[in-house]
């Protein structure tokens, strides 16, 4: 339902990937349902210390998304069909339109994209460059829309073989996260993590 | 006179026309403004109403859709179209999704303590802040965390976003690249028009005006605009009832000119015919721009319909005109009667003139100075200009044969009683309702276009353009405070599902003592930089982090509460000021209601706010202006009464006889109520279209009952006088017949009222009018009617 709206509402030109492209892509597709824990670290200006949030990710296909955080706080977010749900521990639902916000809604399309194996898609959002590394690969994605350039500079996806491990976001305002899944994340160190010290945990597969 | 200068007189005769009509047009304002034509107002809810008719920002909304191309293309469309409406001052407000109308003016930022409701239930004090603050943490981890950003430093507990969501309309639709589109794929727009409702004129300039708009855009051609509302719809309807009545009214005239041609057997008639009632026009509209300041174009449109009897001033002089005497000679015989006829309808009309409605004042002026002029030209000017040859119409056989056969016809004495029982008997059974108050049932708008509006009505959010609720009170501040009073209940409709949103003043602006209330409970800064530091103890923000919300909080300790003329300046603020009006001293606000799912309990649940001492009420303007045109009907109607009643007494005194006062007076109202009972039994629901149709007929009907009892005993005079009933019944019956074919109720109805009631006036005033053979005692000098 999203995805199918967002693709009629993207200013973007298309442009094709290339083969190798939409056939390493096609491999990171993930069967729906399907769930994934993750570590994600925020490094934000406003904050004095990384934000380290603990949780599980939901795929449930057809741009449907759901983040549950367990540490620091609980929190359960679900996407669907261009709507947002954030249920917070003893407070009542808030929901929220992604209308309203146009580079949130480019930003959580492409992640889908990525999660259905859709290389077009992406590519309609953003110029891809691939670098492969025996069983490493790293997806560079740069936003062609400038609703989302203005807040988002680069997305960086590292993973194993077929497996997605790592979401890297460059904020354009110089903040970051990095997201780890699967197995790697819980290797994330739980205290005072770096950023070298992540990139490196992404690009290795050990810290 | 020689036949060129009688050619000259016309000529000249009709320049002078011309040249006074220039004149006059340029005078004449002719309005659509609903307002004159109904009663003065009594009450403050029908003043309201008079301002709200058509005037009412629901009813000047334009809905647009545009579609058939890819939306990036529709949206760019959208946006360009905007940008070129805007300053456009027909356009008072360009809307397609690209404002946020939710967001609070920057200049007025610091107010956002004032306006939102947090402080009603919280104090910033170190566990609120505290609170706030964890849940501000979150958000960095959340997907939202980019939104939040940039508010977090200077409002860390998010008022400007409890100000926008209080703010966004409960229905909006979708975006798609900044502008609003339809689930049906169609980008969408809502424009407002400095022009009424329902004023056509005006909203045709202003739809002319958007269509050439779109079409200067590049490659508008690719893609379809599509226009909805009640402004289009009145341009639409007036449009599509004005060329249907233009080719009614042509084939009207062609008919009217072959049997003026066949009567007359001269083609110099037909120009002449026309003069006397185009003078009576022309005087009509000259006297009315100088006595009133403007007219409204139903009130000329009746104005017409209503002179229409003069067309019958120079076809009885024509008709009457005999062999070898002077056309002088022949105009004395008949002028005495058509003297009587015009006056008498003139004393008549006089009874609208002491109606006191505006619009039924200039209704009898316009009317009164016409059918004065018509009758003064059909007497003085036309004989200069008729042609020397003609024809005496009394030396017709089939006249003579046709005068033989209604001598004939068997004339029972209890025949007009039948008549009688037979016409109450019909109202009596007659369906209900009597009356159709609904005007817009008579121009009907397609139900297909209805439906669409309604579904684009639906996907904007747009405001009901029926009902709306009124609230009164002492000032804008009393207005405030009531809309903040009943803020829970309008919230307990919402979620009963009666109503999708009600607009309450309140919304946007809250009263003065709640703003100095939330603003008392704003610490100061010493205070809230501790609580401040307590709060963010164990939190991991920067330090110094919040100085912007320290500073925000301290100017808005200090701030004026904000009055609607200060927030005047914004868009909310002037959206506000639009709500507010003035009212015999009082402060009355309009909240626009948005999809009203059930009437019957919103309305109950008003009148019980109302009953608890709240002043608000629910304004429901299609029953109030229904209400207004029954009170207009039935001023009509009493006016009509008594001017038949002023008729009988002029007509009695001018023959000093009330018998014959009777043969003429009975056959025209006995005809007018049969014609009215037909009607009714067939179904048909009265309107004002059709009271004035009737008096028309019944102004025909004077004349072929006052030629009909006229006394003489020459057969030649009665063959005269036939075939000038037999043009005028004949022409009424050709033009009038030809509108009651019309797919349009209005002109239907003016149509059909007249033909029936010419018809039954024609039959009835032969039965009746007419002298019996046997009715002696009763010669007739002719100078029993130059009393009058």
């Amino acid at each position: 339902m999203l995805i199918p709206a967002l693709l009629a509402a993207s200013p973007a030109p298309p442009s094709a990937p290339t083969p190798e492209t939409s056939a390493l892509i096609a491999r990171l597709a993930r069967p729906a349902p399907s769930d994934t824990a993750f570590t994600e670290v925020r490094f934000v200006s406003v904050l004095k210390q990384p934000l380290l949030l603990q949780g599980e990710l939901h795929y449930g296909g057809d741009g449907e998304l759901g983040k549950r955080v367990d540490r620091p706080y609980r929190e359960t977010t679900t996407i669907s069909a261009g709507k947002v749900a954030v249920q917070r521990a003893g407070k009542p639902a808030q929901h929220f339109s992604l209308e309203r916000a146009p580079e949130l809604q480019a930003l959580l399309a492409a992640f889908s994209a990525l999660l259905g194996g859709d290389a077009a898609t992406l590519a309609r959002y953003y110029a891809i460059e691939t670098v492969q590394d025996g069983a490493h690969f790293r997806l560079t994605l740069t936003p062609r829309g400038e609703d989302l350039a203005r807040h988002l500079r680069t997305v960086v996806v590292d993973g194993n073989g077929n497996e997605p491990q790592c979401f890297s976001l460059q904020q354009a305002d110089g903040d970051s996260s990095i997201m780890l899944l699967g197995a790697l994340a819980a290797k994330v160190p739980t205290e005072a993590p770096t950023r070298a010290a992540l990139a490196e945990l992404c690009r290795t597969g050990t810290p | 006179m020689t036949s060129p200068r009688r050619v000259a007189v016309a000529v000249a005769w009709l320049g002078a026309l011309i040249l006074v009509a220039l004149v006059v047009q340029r005078r004449l304002v002719v309005v659509n403004d609903l307002r004159s034509f109904m009663p003065p107002a009594q009450t403050t809810a029908q003043k309201l109403l008079l301002d709200q008719i058509g005037d009412g920002p629901a009813s000047r909304l334009l809905l647009l859709a545009i579609s058939g191309a890819a939306p990036e293309r529709l949206a760019a469309l959208s946006r360009e179209l905007a940008a070129s409406l805007h300053g456009d001052a027909r356009f008072t407000q360009v809307l397609d999704g690209q404002t946020d109308l939710s967001a609070l003016d920057p200049k007025l930022l610091p107010y956002r303590y004032l306006l939102a409701p947090t402080l009603d239930h919280a104090a910033f004090d170190a566990p609120y802040l505290h609170e706030q603050l964890q849940q501000r943490v979150a958000d960095l981890g959340s997907p939202g965390a980019e939104l939040l950003k940039p508010l977090l430093a200077s409002d860390p507990t998010l008022e400007t976003l409890a100000l926008a969501q209080r703010w966004t309309p409960a229905h909006t639709p979708q975006l798609r690249d900044g502008v609003w589109f339809s689930p049906g794929g169609a980008a969408l727009l809502l424009v407002q028009t400095q022009a009424a409702g329902f004023d056509p004129a005006a909203q045709r300039i202003a739809i002319d005006a958007l269509e050439a708009a779109y079409a200067g855009l590049p490659g508008a051609s690719g893609a379809r605009l599509e226009i909805s509302g009640p402004g289009y719809f009145s341009v639409l309807v007036s449009a599509r009832t004005r060329s249907e009545a233009e080719w009614l009214s042509a084939f009207g005239t062609i008919g009217f000119a072959l049997l003026l041609v066949l009567a007359y057997r001269s083609a110099g008639v037909l120009g002449l015919v026309a003069l006397p009632i185009a003078s009576g026009a022309v005087a009509g509209l000259a006297a009315t721009a100088l006595v009133f300041h403007s007219v409204h174009g139903i009130t000329l449109a009746f104005g017409f319909t209503l002179l229409g009897v003069a067309q019958e001033y120079p076809i009885r002089v024509f008709s009457h005109r005999r062999a070898g005497a002077t056309v002088h000679d022949s105009l004395a015989a008949v002028w005495p009667l058509l003297r009587l006829a015009i006056v008498s309808a003139c004393i008549a009309y006089l009874a609208f003139y002491a109606s006191g409605v505006t619009g039924l004042q200039q209704l009898a002026w316009f009317t009164i100075v016409g059918l004065l002029v018509a009758g003064a030209a059909t007497r003085w000017l036309l004989p200069l200009a008729m042609p020397a040859q003609f024809v005496d119409v009394a030396a017709s056989a089939w006249l003579e044969r046709a005068r033989a056969a209604l001598n004939a016809l068997p004339r029972p004495r209890w025949l007009p009683w039948a008549a009688l029982v037979l016409a109450l008997a019909l109202l009596w059974i007659a369906p209900p309702p009597f009356w159709q108050n609904d005007l817009a049932a008579l121009t009907p708008v397609p139900p297909a276009l209805l439906q669409r509006e309604g579904e684009l009505r639906g996907a904007l959010g747009a405001p009901d353009i029926r009902y709306l609720l009124v609230l009164d009170a002492a000032d804008d501040e009393q207005v405030l405070a009531l809309s903040e009073h009943i803020d829970p209940q309008v919230d307990k409709w919402k979620e009963a599902g009666i109503v999708d949103d009600v607009e309450l003043p309140s919304r946007y602006l809250p009263s003065l003592a709640t703003q100095r209330a939330r603003q008392a409970k704003l610490p100061d800064r010493a205070a809230l930089e501790t609580a401040l530091a307590a709060a963010q103890d164990d939190l991991p923000f920067q330090p110094g982090l919040f100085a912007p919300f320290i500073d925000d909080v301290e100017k808005a300790r200090a701030l004026p509460p904000l009055t609607p003329q200060a927030f005047a300046a914004s868009a909310l603020g002037s959206r506000l000021q639009a709500m507010l009006t003035q009212r015999d001293g009082r402060s009355v606000a309009l909240a626009t209601l948005s999809g009203v799912h059930d009437a019957d309990r919103l309305g109950a649940a008003v009148a019980a706010l109302a009953e608890s001492g709240a002043g608000v009420s629910l304004l429901d303007l299609k029953a109030a202006s229904e209400s207004l045109v029954a009170s207009y009907r039935e001023r009509i109607g009493q006016a009509l009464v008594v001017a038949l009643l002023l008729l009988a007494a002029a007509v009695a005194i001018a023959f000093r006889d009330v018998r014959r006062a009777w043969h003429v007076i009975a056959p025209m109202s006995l005809a007018t109520l049969l014609a009215l009972a037909v009607l009714r039994a067939s179904g048909v629901s009265l309107s004002l279209f059709h009271l004035v149709a009737l008096t028309l007929a019944a102004g025909l009907g004077l004349h072929y009952a006052l030629f009909f009892e006229r006394r003489t005993d020459d057969a030649a005079e009665e063959r005269r006088t036939l075939h000038a009933t037999l043009v005028c019944v004949g022409s009424a019956l050709l033009v009038f017949g030809l509108l009651a074919t019309s797919s349009t109720p209005v002109l239907r109805a003016i149509g059909l009222t007249v033909a029936l009631g010419v018809g039954f006036h024609f039959c009835l005033s032969t039965q009746m009018a007419r002298r019996r053979p046997d009715d002696e005692g009763h010669d007739v000098e002719e100078k029993d009617v130059q009393g009058i």
